[in-house]
């Protein structure tokens, strides 16, 4: 497997920067999900007007389908840790899932923070640590991907 | 044309002239055409680190250009304004049923459950009414916290007495776990043989001028057992609510259990799953029930005995001394 520079893909410095934040994402969801389910955990969350987490996380915007949008985010950093493990980047049929994924996800936060914004009236701080790591994760992916054509030594 | 011959025929005589005859040139020319090539390569390399950089420089701008617009708007448009739950009605029937007679054999199986945080022990002049102990409950109807907080308190004291007109509703949907089904003691009265009741809603559910309308009011010996008790050193914060203080002898400043297993309830779910020993919602509210009978118990000198000294209220007394 040979990118277009002639080198072997591999992850990259850049790669294993968005590995590191699908890995944070998904620590955080695994949190928020345990928290979802276990109604004797409360989020270690300031309460005010502004910065509320039980107010996002128990509002009916924090389901989708009726499935918790924290199991969705658990569910959504699994696939993007298995498409960002240093064997995944062998495979160049899965740079475009990749990067379908990262942008998905952006588009994801996006919603999540316009419900946050203008629908639950509050910012829950759990959730923003998973928004951040979602568009980190997006930007290194994205940079990662077109350094392919640029240089056959990984940056 | 001749121009173009001519140096064709010079560059081909040149070829011949360097090629066979002179090394120095024809390295030159070599060296020449390796530092056009290199040239060449590095304006690909630098045009294609200029589309990279486009390319995730956008993206990123993309992202941040739409959460600033999201943020912007917020800001232009204003903070979010409460809104109102439901209107309160008498309670059911059946609700009250429920509520008024969840079996001894629950209540003991239960135990503490899941409640948390327990009452606090305090050191404060007894607090009565009608020469009886004083149970004084200050909440508000649109308070998620207070909406969990009132079905331990209705459980616990109907093991005492009775009430009359109590009320149902829910908490503000706009507000932490929304439209939380709730009883309301606004308008409630209660009646024991053993104990006073009073339950103090400051504020409705109901939105008006862009503020929940006051309710209840706080008489002045109320209001600075409030302020006094309801504050630090007690806790944390001050005026949190629901607030209850039970004889002077117990406090509790929030809610006893997390109010999310009341979530996606109806009243009348609520009501029935509190005689389900097994269900969530009986080992919150039960739990928090048997809590706040052992502190009961702990100012009406254990009476009735058949409450004070039953299983689940002597599992609560005992965690009660233990938090001590």
């Amino acid at each position: 497997m040979r990118s277009d520079s002639g080198g072997v893909i591999r992850a990259g410095r850049a790669g294993v920067t968005a590995l590191g934040f699908a890995l944070l994402g998904l620590g955080v969801s695994v949190y928020l999900t345990i928290e979802h389910y276990n109604t004797s955990l409360t989020l270690a969350c300031p309460q005010t007007a502004t910065l509320n987490c039980a107010k996002v996380t128990t509002s009916q915007w924090s389901k989708i389908a009726g499935v918790p949008v924290a199991l969705i985010g658990l569910v959504y950093f699994v696939a993007m840790t298995m498409l960002l493990l240093p064997r995944a980047w062998r495979y160049r049929f899965l740079a475009p899932v990749r990067l379908v994924g990262a942008g998905a996800g952006v588009l994801m936060v996006m919603y999540l923070v316009w419900i946050e914004l203008f629908r639950v009236d509050a910012i829950c701080l759990w959730c923003t640590a998973v928004h951040v790591c979602t568009v980190a994760m997006f930007v290194a992916i994205v940079w990662r991907a077109s350094s392919a054509t640029v240089s056959p030594i990984d940056p | 044309m001749w121009g173009t011959a001519g140096n064709s025929q010079f560059s081909e005589d040149d070829n011949r002239h360097v090629t066979p005859k002179d090394p120095d040139r024809r390295q030159s020319a070599q060296q020449r055409l390796a530092a056009q090539r290199a040239a060449a390569a590095q304006a690909r390399l630098v045009a294609a680190r200029r589309r990279r950089l486009l390319t995730v420089g956008g993206s990123v701008g993309a992202v941040l250009l739409v959460v600033a617009a999201l943020v912007g708007v917020k800001l232009a448009t204003g903070g979010g304004s409460p809104k109102s739950g439901s209107t309160a009605t008498t309670a059911t029937s059946s609700v009250i049923a429920d509520v008024s007679s969840v079996p001894s054999n629950v209540l003991d199986t239960v135990g503490v459950g899941t409640a948390s945080p327990l009452p606090s022990s305090v050191s404060a002049p007894a607090l009565t009414s009608g020469g009886k102990p004083l149970v004084l409950y200050v909440g508000a109807e649109y308070c998620p916290y207070c909406a969990a907080e009132r079905w331990a308190v209705a459980v616990a004291l109907y093991r005492f007495g009775s009430f009359t007109n109590l009320g149902q509703t829910t908490s503000s949907p706009s507000d932490v776990y929304p439209s939380t089904p709730t009883l309301t003691f606004h308008g409630a009265s209660y009646t024991s043989a053993y104990v006073s009741f009073t339950g103090k809603e400051l504020q409705s559910n109901q939105v008006v001028n862009g503020k929940y309308a006051p309710m209840d009011s706080l008489t002045a010996d109320e209001q600075s057992v409030f302020n006094k008790y309801d504050a630090p050193p007690y806790f944390p914060s001050a005026g949190s609510i629901p607030f209850v203080d039970i004889g002077g002898r117990y406090l509790i400043s929030g809610a006893s259990y997390v109010p999310s297993v009341l979530q996606g309830k109806t009243h009348a779910q609520i009501a029935a799953a509190l005689s389900e020993p097994t269900s969530a919602i009986a080992r919150a509210v039960d739990g928090a029930a048997n809590l706040v009978t052992a502190a009961i118990c702990q100012v009406t000198n254990d009476q009735p005995a058949s409450v004070c000294k039953s299983a689940g209220v002597v599992t609560a007394t005992t965690a009660l001394s233990n938090a001590k």
